[in-house]
Protein backbone atom coordinates (compact mmCIF):
# COMPACT_ATOMS: atom_id res chain seq x y z
CA UNK A 1 0.00 0.00 0.00
CA UNK A 2 0.87 3.97 -0.75
CA UNK A 3 1.33 5.93 1.88
CA UNK A 4 -1.33 8.15 0.34
CA UNK A 5 -2.03 11.25 2.58
CA UNK A 6 1.41 12.01 2.91
CA UNK A 7 2.09 11.34 -1.04
CA UNK A 8 -0.62 13.88 -1.92
CA UNK A 9 0.40 16.86 0.59
CA UNK A 10 4.03 16.36 -0.95
CA UNK A 11 2.59 16.49 -4.69
CA UNK A 12 -0.02 19.00 -4.06
CA UNK A 13 2.64 22.45 -3.97
CA UNK A 14 4.36 20.59 -7.08
CA UNK A 15 1.09 20.15 -9.12
CA UNK A 16 0.90 23.48 -10.80
CA UNK A 17 4.27 22.90 -12.35
CA UNK A 18 3.42 19.52 -13.41
CA UNK A 19 0.08 21.12 -15.45
CA UNK A 20 2.71 23.99 -16.71
CA UNK A 21 5.26 21.20 -18.08
CA UNK A 22 7.65 22.31 -15.89
CA UNK A 23 9.03 18.60 -14.89
CA UNK A 24 11.52 16.67 -17.43
CA UNK A 25 10.85 13.34 -18.22
CA UNK A 26 11.68 11.23 -15.06
CA UNK A 27 9.83 13.29 -12.67
CA UNK A 28 6.68 13.94 -14.80
CA UNK A 29 6.32 9.86 -14.75
CA UNK A 30 6.75 10.13 -11.42
CA UNK A 31 3.68 12.68 -11.00
CA UNK A 32 2.14 10.29 -13.35
CA UNK A 33 2.41 7.14 -11.24
CA UNK A 34 1.02 8.83 -8.60
CA UNK A 35 -1.90 10.16 -10.74
CA UNK A 36 -3.09 6.77 -11.46
CA UNK A 37 -3.95 5.39 -8.30
CA UNK A 38 -4.53 8.72 -6.58
CA UNK A 39 -8.34 9.79 -7.61
CA UNK A 40 -7.81 13.09 -5.70
CA UNK A 41 -4.97 14.19 -7.05
CA UNK A 42 -5.94 13.73 -11.08
CA UNK A 43 -9.21 16.08 -9.61
CA UNK A 44 -6.78 18.64 -8.14
CA UNK A 45 -5.22 18.15 -11.92
CA UNK A 46 -8.20 18.92 -13.87
CA UNK A 47 -8.83 21.54 -11.86
CA UNK A 48 -5.76 23.54 -12.52
CA UNK A 49 -5.79 23.14 -15.68
CA UNK A 50 -9.84 23.91 -16.47
CA UNK A 51 -8.47 27.46 -14.32
CA UNK A 52 -5.55 27.64 -16.82
CA UNK A 53 -7.95 27.05 -19.85
CA UNK A 54 -10.56 29.37 -18.17
CA UNK A 55 -8.20 32.14 -18.09
CA UNK A 56 -6.55 31.82 -21.77
CA UNK A 57 -9.68 31.41 -23.05
CA UNK A 58 -11.13 34.95 -21.08
CA UNK A 59 -7.76 36.81 -21.02
CA UNK A 60 -6.70 37.49 -24.17
CA UNK A 61 -7.67 40.82 -26.31
CA UNK A 62 -6.50 42.30 -29.38
CA UNK A 63 -4.72 45.53 -29.42
CA UNK A 64 -6.75 48.63 -30.50
CA UNK A 65 -6.08 49.42 -34.16
CA UNK A 66 -5.31 53.01 -32.83
CA UNK A 67 -2.89 51.81 -30.00
CA UNK A 68 -0.89 50.35 -32.77
CA UNK A 69 -0.52 53.82 -34.47
CA UNK A 70 -0.30 55.55 -31.42
CA UNK A 71 2.71 53.17 -30.73
CA UNK A 72 4.20 54.20 -34.09
CA UNK A 73 3.52 58.03 -33.63
CA UNK A 74 5.82 58.15 -30.60
CA UNK A 75 8.20 55.91 -32.01
CA UNK A 76 8.88 58.22 -34.42
CA UNK A 77 8.66 61.59 -32.03
CA UNK A 78 11.10 59.69 -30.37
CA UNK A 79 13.78 59.73 -33.45
CA UNK A 80 13.29 63.77 -32.98
CA UNK A 81 12.61 65.91 -35.25
CA UNK A 82 15.93 66.08 -37.15
CA UNK A 83 16.20 62.64 -38.09
CA UNK A 84 13.19 62.75 -38.91
CA UNK A 85 13.71 64.73 -41.84
CA UNK A 86 17.00 63.58 -42.59
CA UNK A 87 15.85 60.29 -43.06
CA UNK A 88 12.82 62.06 -45.55
CA UNK A 89 15.43 63.64 -47.48
CA UNK A 90 17.26 60.81 -48.11
CA UNK A 91 14.21 58.67 -48.64
CA UNK A 92 10.81 60.45 -49.74
CA UNK A 93 8.95 57.46 -49.35
CA UNK A 94 9.96 56.20 -45.70
CA UNK A 95 8.09 58.73 -43.71
CA UNK A 96 4.96 57.87 -42.36
CA UNK A 97 1.52 58.69 -41.88
CA UNK A 98 1.59 61.99 -40.78
CA UNK A 99 3.44 62.92 -44.14
CA UNK A 100 1.05 60.81 -46.25
CA UNK A 101 -1.42 63.88 -44.79
CA UNK A 102 0.84 66.47 -46.39
CA UNK A 103 0.68 63.89 -49.22
CA UNK A 104 1.16 65.54 -52.93
CA UNK A 105 2.58 68.34 -52.28
CA UNK A 106 5.36 66.65 -50.33
CA UNK A 107 6.07 64.10 -52.90
CA UNK A 108 6.36 66.90 -55.63
CA UNK A 109 9.51 68.87 -53.68
CA UNK A 110 11.18 65.92 -52.70
CA UNK A 111 11.15 65.41 -56.12
CA UNK A 112 9.68 62.08 -56.18
CA UNK A 113 6.97 62.91 -58.58
CA UNK A 114 7.31 61.41 -62.08
CA UNK A 115 3.86 62.18 -63.89
CA UNK A 116 1.98 65.66 -63.61
CA UNK A 117 -0.96 64.61 -60.97
CA UNK A 118 -3.98 64.94 -63.66
CA UNK A 119 -6.10 68.12 -63.39
CA UNK A 120 -9.85 67.72 -63.03
CA UNK A 121 -11.40 64.57 -61.77
CA UNK A 122 -9.07 64.26 -58.79
CA UNK A 123 -10.38 62.01 -55.92
CA UNK A 124 -9.48 62.32 -52.49
CA UNK A 125 -10.08 58.50 -51.77
CA UNK A 126 -7.82 57.95 -54.89
CA UNK A 127 -5.00 60.28 -54.15
CA UNK A 128 -5.26 59.01 -50.40
CA UNK A 129 -4.73 55.23 -50.70
CA UNK A 130 -2.26 55.74 -53.36
CA UNK A 131 -0.18 58.04 -50.52
CA UNK A 132 -0.75 55.04 -48.19
CA UNK A 133 0.17 52.66 -50.40
CA UNK A 134 3.45 54.59 -51.43
CA UNK A 135 4.24 55.34 -47.68
CA UNK A 136 3.24 51.87 -46.37
CA UNK A 137 5.07 49.83 -48.85
CA UNK A 138 8.20 51.02 -47.33
CA UNK A 139 7.76 50.22 -43.97
CA UNK A 140 7.63 46.67 -42.05
CA UNK A 141 4.62 44.74 -42.50
CA UNK A 142 2.73 43.68 -39.65
CA UNK A 143 1.73 39.90 -40.80
CA UNK A 144 3.92 38.25 -43.09
CA UNK A 145 2.31 35.25 -45.16
CA UNK A 146 1.53 34.51 -48.75
CA UNK A 147 -1.44 32.15 -47.75
CA UNK A 148 -4.54 34.57 -48.84
CA UNK A 149 -6.70 33.31 -46.53
CA UNK A 150 -4.65 32.71 -43.45
CA UNK A 151 -3.88 36.86 -44.23
CA UNK A 152 -7.49 37.19 -44.09
CA UNK A 153 -8.30 34.98 -40.76
CA UNK A 154 -5.59 37.77 -39.33
CA UNK A 155 -7.02 41.00 -40.87
CA UNK A 156 -10.61 39.80 -39.86
CA UNK A 157 -9.46 39.86 -35.95
CA UNK A 158 -8.27 43.15 -36.15
CA UNK A 159 -10.84 45.13 -38.79
CA UNK A 160 -14.16 46.23 -37.34
CA UNK A 161 -15.12 45.13 -41.43
CA UNK A 162 -14.49 41.98 -43.13
CA UNK A 163 -11.53 42.23 -45.91
CA UNK A 164 -11.44 39.97 -48.63
CA UNK A 165 -8.08 39.54 -49.84
CA UNK A 166 -7.69 38.09 -53.56
CA UNK A 167 -4.92 35.45 -54.91
CA UNK A 168 -3.62 37.22 -57.68
CA UNK A 169 -2.26 34.46 -60.13
CA UNK A 170 0.75 36.17 -60.95
CA UNK A 171 1.58 37.96 -57.66
CA UNK A 172 3.15 36.55 -54.66
CA UNK A 173 1.64 37.60 -51.03
CA UNK A 174 3.81 39.22 -48.80
CA UNK A 175 1.67 39.81 -45.92
CA UNK A 176 0.10 42.96 -44.87
CA UNK A 177 0.06 46.18 -42.71
CA UNK A 178 -2.62 47.56 -40.88
CA UNK A 179 -3.31 51.46 -41.21
CA UNK A 180 -5.66 54.14 -41.38
CA UNK A 181 -7.24 56.15 -44.73
CA UNK A 182 -8.78 59.34 -43.87
CA UNK A 183 -8.84 58.33 -40.61
CA UNK A 184 -10.72 55.05 -41.27
CA UNK A 185 -9.20 52.03 -40.30
CA UNK A 186 -7.57 50.45 -43.55
CA UNK A 187 -5.35 47.17 -44.68
CA UNK A 188 -2.20 47.68 -47.03
CA UNK A 189 -1.96 44.04 -48.73
CA UNK A 190 1.24 43.70 -50.52
CA UNK A 191 2.14 41.54 -53.38
CA UNK A 192 4.89 41.28 -55.23
CA UNK A 193 4.89 40.16 -59.03
CA UNK A 194 8.22 38.30 -59.66
CA UNK A 195 7.81 37.61 -63.10
CA UNK A 196 6.81 41.37 -64.41
CA UNK A 197 9.13 42.64 -61.93
CA UNK A 198 6.59 44.80 -60.06
CA UNK A 199 4.48 45.67 -57.21
CA UNK A 200 0.76 45.65 -56.64
CA UNK A 201 -0.58 47.09 -53.32
CA UNK A 202 -3.90 46.46 -52.34
CA UNK A 203 -5.87 48.99 -50.08
CA UNK A 204 -8.89 48.04 -48.43
CA UNK A 205 -11.48 50.22 -46.55
CA UNK A 206 -14.22 50.13 -45.18
CA UNK A 207 -16.68 52.84 -46.87
CA UNK A 208 -18.17 55.26 -44.41
CA UNK A 209 -17.83 58.31 -46.77
CA UNK A 210 -19.77 56.49 -49.50
CA UNK A 211 -17.65 57.89 -51.72
CA UNK A 212 -18.15 57.36 -55.48
CA UNK A 213 -15.53 55.78 -57.04
CA UNK A 214 -12.72 57.49 -59.43
CA UNK A 215 -12.09 56.68 -62.63
CA UNK A 216 -13.83 55.56 -65.93
CA UNK A 217 -16.25 52.05 -65.67
CA UNK A 218 -14.90 49.25 -66.97
CA UNK A 219 -16.66 45.23 -66.60
CA UNK A 220 -14.15 43.10 -65.52
CA UNK A 221 -14.86 39.47 -64.99
CA UNK A 222 -18.68 40.07 -64.36
CA UNK A 223 -17.79 42.90 -61.98
CA UNK A 224 -17.63 46.39 -62.49
CA UNK A 225 -14.60 48.50 -61.28
CA UNK A 226 -13.20 51.62 -62.43
CA UNK A 227 -9.88 52.67 -63.59
CA UNK A 228 -7.83 55.44 -63.03
CA UNK A 229 -4.79 56.75 -63.31
CA UNK A 230 -2.59 59.31 -60.91
CA UNK A 231 0.90 59.94 -60.15
CA UNK A 232 1.78 57.04 -62.98
CA UNK A 233 0.18 54.24 -60.97
CA UNK A 234 -2.72 52.72 -63.01
CA UNK A 235 -5.55 51.63 -60.35
CA UNK A 236 -8.72 49.94 -60.24
CA UNK A 237 -11.07 50.48 -57.59
CA UNK A 238 -14.04 47.90 -56.90
CA UNK A 239 -17.03 47.68 -53.99
CA UNK A 240 -18.02 44.67 -52.23
CA UNK A 241 -20.26 44.90 -49.20
CA UNK A 242 -19.55 48.55 -49.20
CA UNK A 243 -15.97 48.00 -48.65
CA UNK A 244 -13.78 49.68 -51.07
CA UNK A 245 -10.74 47.84 -52.79
CA UNK A 246 -8.28 50.07 -54.78
CA UNK A 247 -5.35 48.09 -56.46
CA UNK A 248 -2.80 50.30 -57.17
CA UNK A 249 0.18 49.05 -59.40
CA UNK A 250 2.56 50.40 -61.63
CA UNK A 251 1.77 47.98 -64.68
CA UNK A 252 -0.13 49.18 -68.12
CA UNK A 253 -3.57 49.69 -67.95
CA UNK A 254 -3.87 46.18 -70.41
CA UNK A 255 -1.89 44.22 -67.55
CA UNK A 256 -3.26 45.57 -64.16
CA UNK A 257 -6.90 45.08 -65.63
CA UNK A 258 -5.68 41.24 -66.60
CA UNK A 259 -4.72 41.33 -63.46
CA UNK A 260 -8.39 41.71 -62.13
CA UNK A 261 -9.81 39.65 -64.06
CA UNK A 262 -7.73 36.75 -62.98
CA UNK A 263 -7.58 37.55 -59.33
CA UNK A 264 -9.89 35.31 -57.32
CA UNK A 265 -12.27 38.16 -56.54
CA UNK A 266 -14.22 36.54 -53.55
CA UNK B 1 27.39 47.30 -34.13
CA UNK B 2 24.16 48.70 -34.01
CA UNK B 3 24.34 52.76 -34.25
CA UNK B 4 22.72 53.94 -31.12
CA UNK B 5 21.68 57.28 -32.75
CA UNK B 6 17.79 56.33 -33.31
CA UNK B 7 17.38 56.84 -36.92
CA UNK B 8 14.94 56.05 -39.25
CA UNK B 9 16.62 52.38 -39.55
CA UNK B 10 16.98 51.09 -35.86
CA UNK B 11 13.65 52.44 -35.84
CA UNK B 12 12.03 50.28 -38.51
CA UNK B 13 14.06 47.57 -36.64
CA UNK B 14 13.03 47.89 -33.82
CA UNK B 15 8.96 48.26 -35.21
CA UNK B 16 9.85 44.96 -36.79
CA UNK B 17 10.90 42.90 -33.82
CA UNK B 18 8.54 44.54 -31.53
CA UNK B 19 5.07 44.89 -33.06
CA UNK B 20 3.88 41.59 -33.13
CA UNK B 21 4.28 41.62 -29.51
CA UNK B 22 1.53 44.18 -29.40
CA UNK B 23 -1.51 42.58 -28.62
CA UNK B 24 0.07 39.59 -26.16
CA UNK B 25 1.20 43.30 -24.49
CA UNK B 26 -2.12 44.83 -24.65
CA UNK B 27 -3.77 41.58 -23.19
CA UNK B 28 -1.01 41.91 -19.87
CA UNK B 29 -1.60 45.41 -19.76
CA UNK B 30 -5.65 45.23 -19.97
CA UNK B 31 -5.04 42.64 -16.64
CA UNK B 32 -2.40 44.74 -14.45
CA UNK B 33 -4.36 48.25 -15.23
CA UNK B 34 -7.92 47.07 -15.26
CA UNK B 35 -9.07 49.44 -17.95
CA UNK B 36 -8.32 49.95 -21.42
CA UNK B 37 -6.94 54.01 -21.50
CA UNK B 38 -4.45 52.92 -18.71
CA UNK B 39 -3.71 49.63 -20.44
CA UNK B 40 -3.10 51.84 -23.94
CA UNK B 41 -0.80 54.24 -22.15
CA UNK B 42 0.78 51.28 -20.30
CA UNK B 43 2.20 49.63 -23.49
CA UNK B 44 2.71 53.28 -25.08
CA UNK B 45 5.37 53.93 -22.38
CA UNK B 46 6.44 50.26 -21.96
CA UNK B 47 7.07 50.58 -26.10
CA UNK B 48 8.73 53.96 -25.92
CA UNK B 49 11.45 52.72 -22.96
CA UNK B 50 12.35 49.61 -24.89
CA UNK B 51 12.87 51.83 -27.79
CA UNK B 52 15.19 53.83 -25.61
CA UNK B 53 16.75 50.93 -23.77
CA UNK B 54 17.45 49.20 -27.85
CA UNK B 55 20.70 49.07 -27.76
CA UNK B 56 20.51 47.40 -24.15
CA UNK B 57 18.89 44.41 -26.19
CA UNK B 58 20.91 41.49 -27.17
CA UNK B 59 20.09 40.36 -30.62
CA UNK B 60 18.91 36.79 -30.87
CA UNK B 61 17.42 36.60 -27.31
CA UNK B 62 14.32 36.35 -26.23
CA UNK B 63 12.42 39.76 -27.67
CA UNK B 64 9.27 38.86 -25.91
CA UNK B 65 10.53 38.41 -22.61
CA UNK B 66 12.23 41.73 -22.50
CA UNK B 67 9.55 43.43 -23.53
CA UNK B 68 7.46 41.98 -20.84
CA UNK B 69 9.90 42.80 -18.43
CA UNK B 70 10.07 46.62 -19.55
CA UNK B 71 5.92 46.60 -19.62
CA UNK B 72 6.41 44.92 -15.78
CA UNK B 73 8.59 47.38 -14.34
CA UNK B 74 6.70 50.26 -15.92
CA UNK B 75 3.85 49.45 -14.03
CA UNK B 76 5.18 48.92 -11.11
CA UNK B 77 7.43 51.63 -10.86
CA UNK B 78 4.80 54.23 -12.15
CA UNK B 79 1.12 52.80 -12.42
CA UNK B 80 0.77 50.88 -10.00
CA UNK B 81 0.65 53.45 -7.80
CA UNK B 82 -1.88 55.83 -10.26
CA UNK B 83 -4.17 53.26 -10.68
CA UNK B 84 -6.89 52.58 -7.86
CA UNK B 85 -7.43 49.20 -7.21
CA UNK B 86 -11.38 48.44 -7.94
CA UNK B 87 -13.02 46.25 -5.66
CA UNK B 88 -13.13 42.67 -6.80
CA UNK B 89 -16.91 42.99 -7.87
CA UNK B 90 -19.83 45.20 -7.15
CA UNK B 91 -22.91 43.73 -6.62
CA UNK B 92 -24.65 44.84 -9.68
CA UNK B 93 -22.42 43.86 -12.20
CA UNK B 94 -22.57 40.04 -10.60
CA UNK B 95 -26.41 40.43 -10.81
CA UNK B 96 -26.33 41.21 -14.40
CA UNK B 97 -24.30 37.90 -15.39
CA UNK B 98 -25.97 35.61 -12.86
CA UNK B 99 -29.03 34.97 -15.44
CA UNK B 100 -26.71 34.02 -18.13
CA UNK B 101 -25.83 31.36 -16.59
CA UNK B 102 -27.25 27.72 -16.81
CA UNK B 103 -28.34 27.00 -13.63
CA UNK B 104 -29.70 23.32 -13.79
CA UNK B 105 -27.12 20.88 -14.13
CA UNK B 106 -27.20 18.37 -16.91
CA UNK B 107 -26.04 14.85 -17.13
CA UNK B 108 -22.43 16.32 -18.69
CA UNK B 109 -21.52 17.64 -15.09
CA UNK B 110 -21.73 14.14 -13.81
CA UNK B 111 -19.51 12.85 -16.20
CA UNK B 112 -16.57 15.29 -15.38
CA UNK B 113 -17.66 17.80 -12.89
CA UNK B 114 -14.53 19.84 -13.25
CA UNK B 115 -14.53 20.62 -16.84
CA UNK B 116 -18.16 21.34 -17.05
CA UNK B 117 -17.86 24.24 -14.07
CA UNK B 118 -14.70 25.71 -16.14
CA UNK B 119 -16.56 24.75 -19.58
CA UNK B 120 -19.51 27.32 -18.20
CA UNK B 121 -17.58 30.10 -16.27
CA UNK B 122 -18.36 32.96 -17.60
CA UNK B 123 -15.48 34.90 -19.24
CA UNK B 124 -16.17 38.28 -17.51
CA UNK B 125 -16.40 36.29 -14.21
CA UNK B 126 -12.75 34.90 -15.37
CA UNK B 127 -11.76 38.53 -15.65
CA UNK B 128 -12.71 39.84 -12.36
CA UNK B 129 -11.95 37.06 -10.59
CA UNK B 130 -7.74 38.01 -12.15
CA UNK B 131 -8.24 41.52 -11.91
CA UNK B 132 -9.42 40.56 -7.43
CA UNK B 133 -5.94 38.92 -7.39
CA UNK B 134 -3.10 40.75 -5.42
CA UNK B 135 -0.40 42.56 -7.83
CA UNK B 136 2.10 39.68 -6.90
CA UNK B 137 -0.17 36.72 -7.62
CA UNK B 138 -1.82 38.40 -10.29
CA UNK B 139 1.47 38.98 -12.34
CA UNK B 140 2.34 35.86 -11.73
CA UNK B 141 -0.84 34.00 -13.13
CA UNK B 142 -0.49 36.48 -16.63
CA UNK B 143 2.15 35.79 -17.50
CA UNK B 144 1.93 31.93 -17.25
CA UNK B 145 -1.32 31.31 -17.60
CA UNK B 146 -2.28 33.94 -19.97
CA UNK B 147 1.11 34.37 -22.00
CA UNK B 148 2.79 30.74 -21.30
CA UNK B 149 6.07 32.07 -20.18
CA UNK B 150 7.92 29.59 -18.59
CA UNK B 151 8.72 29.68 -15.11
CA UNK B 152 12.25 30.63 -15.57
CA UNK B 153 11.37 33.13 -17.88
CA UNK B 154 8.84 34.94 -15.45
CA UNK B 155 11.62 34.44 -12.72
CA UNK B 156 13.57 37.06 -15.07
CA UNK B 157 10.79 38.88 -15.56
CA UNK B 158 9.79 39.68 -12.75
CA UNK B 159 13.22 39.35 -10.77
CA UNK B 160 12.25 36.77 -8.35
CA UNK B 161 13.58 33.32 -7.67
CA UNK B 162 11.88 30.38 -9.61
CA UNK B 163 11.07 29.08 -6.26
CA UNK B 164 9.42 32.20 -5.41
CA UNK B 165 7.34 32.02 -8.65
CA UNK B 166 6.20 28.38 -8.19
CA UNK B 167 4.49 29.41 -4.85
CA UNK B 168 2.94 32.91 -6.03
CA UNK B 169 1.61 30.85 -9.04
CA UNK B 170 0.30 28.18 -6.82
CA UNK B 171 -1.46 30.35 -4.07
CA UNK B 172 -2.61 32.77 -7.08
CA UNK B 173 -4.53 30.01 -8.42
CA UNK B 174 -5.97 28.81 -5.27
CA UNK B 175 -7.07 32.22 -5.03
CA UNK B 176 -8.50 32.63 -8.85
CA UNK B 177 -10.18 28.95 -8.22
CA UNK B 178 -11.67 30.11 -4.42
CA UNK B 179 -13.03 33.55 -6.56
CA UNK B 180 -14.41 31.74 -9.29
CA UNK B 181 -16.35 29.17 -7.27
CA UNK B 182 -17.57 31.66 -4.63
CA UNK B 183 -19.30 33.22 -8.05
CA UNK B 184 -20.95 29.91 -8.99
CA UNK B 185 -21.89 29.13 -5.81
CA UNK B 186 -23.38 32.54 -4.66
CA UNK B 187 -25.28 32.38 -8.43
CA UNK B 188 -26.56 28.78 -8.09
CA UNK B 189 -24.61 27.31 -10.64
CA UNK B 190 -22.71 24.83 -8.29
CA UNK B 191 -24.68 23.61 -5.06
CA UNK B 192 -22.06 24.42 -1.78
CA UNK B 193 -21.67 20.79 -1.55
CA UNK B 194 -20.46 20.67 -5.18
CA UNK B 195 -17.80 23.41 -4.11
CA UNK B 196 -16.44 21.50 -1.49
CA UNK B 197 -16.06 18.70 -3.79
CA UNK B 198 -14.37 20.35 -6.23
CA UNK B 199 -11.51 20.43 -3.56
CA UNK B 200 -11.73 24.48 -2.46
CA UNK B 201 -13.15 25.34 0.77
CA UNK B 202 -15.22 28.21 0.16
CA UNK B 203 -16.68 29.95 3.19
CA UNK B 204 -20.21 29.22 1.43
CA UNK B 205 -22.28 30.68 3.53
CA UNK B 206 -20.27 33.85 4.20
CA UNK B 207 -20.23 34.68 0.17
CA UNK B 208 -23.92 34.30 0.27
CA UNK B 209 -24.56 36.59 2.67
CA UNK B 210 -22.51 38.51 1.29
CA UNK B 211 -23.86 39.12 -2.07
CA UNK B 212 -27.33 39.02 -0.66
CA UNK B 213 -25.96 42.68 1.47
CA UNK B 214 -24.69 43.98 -1.61
CA UNK B 215 -26.93 43.04 -4.21
CA UNK B 216 -29.77 44.59 -1.87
Amino acid sequence: MHPMPLECRDLSTFLPAYVDGEFAGTETAEIEDHLTGCAECRREVSVQEGLKAAVRRAAPALAPIELREAVREKLRDAEGPPGRWDAFLRNPFGVGLAAAAVGAAVWFLAGGLTHPILPGGRSPLLEDGISLALHGRQLPLDYTGSDASAVQDWLGKRLPFAARVPRLPNGSLQGVRLSQLRSHPAALVAYDLPRAGGRVSLVIVDDPEEASLPGTARQVANRQVWLSRSRGYNVVSWKTNEIVYQLISDLDEQDVLQLVQAAELR
Amino acid sequence: MLDFKHTDRTRREFEALTLEHLDPLYSAALRLTKNERDAEDLVQDAFLRAFRFFDKFERGTNMKAWLFKILTNTFINRYRRRVKERTVVEGAARETTSDKFIVKETNESAVNPEQYFFDKLLSDDVLRSIDGLPIDFRLVVILADLQEFSYKEIAEIIDVPVGTVMSRLYRGRKLLQKNLLGYAVAQGVVAGSRAMDLGVEVEVEGEILEFKRRAR
